[in-house]
């Protein structure tokens, strides 16, 4: 699965999907707008919310800090908007999994290759746009080498995270045939506990020690306390980055198993 | 090449009832059904055969189609295609095999065909002789450069489907299934896509497996042909012998003077057993005999010894007829309208 022979079978699929994407620039555009307004949603709330406050920093958060974690967080989550949850159960739905099963490939590992364009288009073409904009009009925190050699990693383990959760989601696909229902608990439930809608320092003591032991956690929250230095230690860093892995590497074993015993289920009807 | 045994498949379909009340009553209740859309197949296609696969709507060929190419799992008994189980070894089955589902697109729905072609390329590791080879021969026979670079889901259903037909050759499998192919097409790509797969499967040897409602698709490219009904296989053998099969044939003829045809049609049900005539024209008379109590030869002696015969035929018994018969003899086992 590591030779290059093996990769190159899955190059295709990332560029497919790239071509794709592009093929379709309003889409990008709406999706700038979008988050341009989401993220200012955010921010002046929370700026808001903070001026009101003479007493000390909540979470150990001040207020550029805050607001640089807002807003990425924002970013973060759209960069793991990678839709491979509503395409997989699309498939599914439509019957259109037949003709994927028909590919000489691993379908979860070309679905991965497929979602990181997305993911890397909403980065960069979206989400640096929207960043630069708002880094022009507000006070951001400045990260240290230190936080962006720590970020880096930890961002690529949350889009492994973010892809395995999709997987499972779509892969519901299977069971329920529609997933709209599952994909607006799984938004509002991922959002929550990732620390995207408030930082989970910030969350009271028995939410939070939940959060921290799901694995949404490694998505958000994790990345931004690595950025922003907010952690004890070195030890405390690695941990953040071993516990994102360990969550990784659990996710894509659990979207593959289920991926496993969901093609043995496998009922296309007509056609 | 393609060999299955005993091969069941069985659904499992809620049951709904109809109207709004039917609806909420199975919010509550999961009442379900089983549905055998294939019960017990066998046959045996070998290597670089072009074989058939015919039966009526709802059969089971797509179903049985989904279990070859390891798409679907079987309930129980078995298939293998060039030696492997589809369903249990997909991936290596899938780069041994060409499908094309008529209803469904395997290309990549926003980008020109051209692009689909080079991702198929890279996916299956395709050497570029055999690749440029056979983008050749697809130039030659289906003028894909034609298509440019509109994405796939602006083309036409016709537009697509050679399209389709050409992907599923492109990486040289060496079996090929295909499931209405020809659907859209007008007579001239009918054509094209018949001879490039004529032609791959003289030139490569490629055993082709057809399901078609086209009876032009099936004489013009299978020499064999398996028939279902009613999910099991009802007849295995060559185009010939299966038209050999039909159990009755028919005598046309036209004629002058004598009785009027009413009168006809009497005489020659009173005087010859099992034959049924009717009439097409103001004289013109279809004789259906059964071949077993009857030869062509005392038809039509009968013929010419009562009526001033001005026009006679005694037409091939087509394809068409033959397989309607096969698909309504059970359901409906005495006349057969034609």
């Amino acid at each position: 699965m590591t030779t290059p022979t093996a990769l190159r079978r899955y190059a295709p699929f990332a560029s497919a999907s790239l071509q794709s994407m592009l093929q379709y620039r309003s889409t990008l555009l709406i999706g700038a707008v979008t988050a341009t307004t989401a993220v200012g949603l955010q921010v002046f709330l929370w700026r808001a919310v903070y001026a009101g406050r003479s007493d000390g920093l909540p979470g150990g958060y001040d207020l550029p800090e805050l607001t640089t974690y807002v807003l990425l967080a924002q970013l973060l989550a759209l960069s793991q908007a990678n839709r491979v949850d509503e395409e997989v159960a699309g498939e599914v739905q439509r019957g259109d999994i037949a003709t994927s099963l028909l590919r000489p490939v691993n379908y979860p590992l070309a679905r991965f290759a497929a979602g990181l364009p997305v993911s890397l288009v909403n980065a960069t073409l979206v989400g640096l746009p929207v960043l630069l904009l708002y880094a022009f009009l507000l006070p951001l925190a400045a990260p240290t080498w230190t936080g962006l050699l720590l970020f880096l990693p930890s961002a690529a383990l949350s889009l492994v995270i973010g892809f395995g959760v999709n997987l499972l989601v779509g892969l519901a696909g299977f069971v329920t045939t529609n997933i709209w229902g599952v994909r607006i608990v799984k938004d509002s439930v991922v959002a929550f506990f990732a620390g995207q809608v408030v930082p989970i320092a910030l969350m009271p003591g028995p939410l939070a020690a939940v959060a921290h032991v799901m694995p949404f956690q490694g998505l958000v929250d994790g990345p931004l306390r690595l950025l922003l230095g907010h952690y004890t230690g070195p030890a405390q860093a690695a941990g953040i980055l071993i516990v994102q892995a360990a969550w990784a590497a659990a996710l894509a074993a659990a979207a593959a198993l289920a991926w496993r015993k969901a093609v043995r289920r496998v009922e296309v009807l007509g056609g | 090449m393609i060999v299955a045994e005993d091969l069941v498949k069985e659904f499992k379909v809620h049951r709904r009832r109809p109207g709004l009340i039917g609806s909420l009553g199975t919010l509550f209740s999961r009442e379900h059904d089983i549905v055998r859309a294939v019960s017990g197949v066998s046959f045996r296609i070998l290597p670089g055969v072009r074989a058939a696969y015919i039966g009526a709507n709802g059969a089971g060929k797509s179903t049985t189609v989904k279990m070859l190419t390891g798409v679907m799992n079987p309930t129980s008994g078995r298939c293998t295609v060039a030696g492997l189980e589809p369903y249990r070894d997909r991936r290596r089955t899938a780069a041994n095999i060409g499908v094309v589902f008529g209803q469904r697109s395997q290309l990549w729905w926003d980008l020109p065909v051209a692009d689909s072609f080079r991702i198929l390329r890279r996916i299956h590791d395709i050497p570029d002789p055999v690749y440029r080879r056979n983008m050749a021969l697809y130039q030659e026979l289906l003028d894909l450069d034609a298509l440019g670079t509109t994405p796939v889901r602006q083309l036409s259903l016709g537009q697509r489907m050679r399209a389709e037909v050409a992907a599923s050759l492109l990486h040289d499998p060496a079996a090929v299934f295909l499931d209405e192919p020809t659907v859209g097409l007008d007579l001239v790509l009918k054509e094209a896509v018949r001879e490039l797969v004529n032609r791959v499967n003289a030139q490569l040897g490629t055993t082709v497996m057809l399901t078609s409602h086209d009876i032009g698709d099936i004489t013009s490219i299978c020499d064999q042909v398996l028939v279902v009904n009613h999910g099991a296989v009802v007849h295995q053998g060559t185009v010939h012998e299966l038209l050999r099969a039909a159990d009755t044939r028919a005598v046309v003829f036209e004629y002058q003077d004598g009785p009027d045809p009413h009168q006809a049609i009497a005489l020659i049900e009173a005087r010859l057993p099992g034959v049924t005539a009717r009439q097409s024209e103001c004289r013109r008379i279809i004789v259906d005999y059964p071949t077993g109590r009857l030869s062509a030869r005392q038809v039509m002696a009968f013929l010419l010894e009562h009526f001033d015969l001005t026009d006679c035929v005694a037409p091939e018994p087509d394809l068409e007829t033959v397989l309607r018969r096969i698909y309504t003899r059970r359901a409906e086992p005495r006349e057969v309208p034609v």
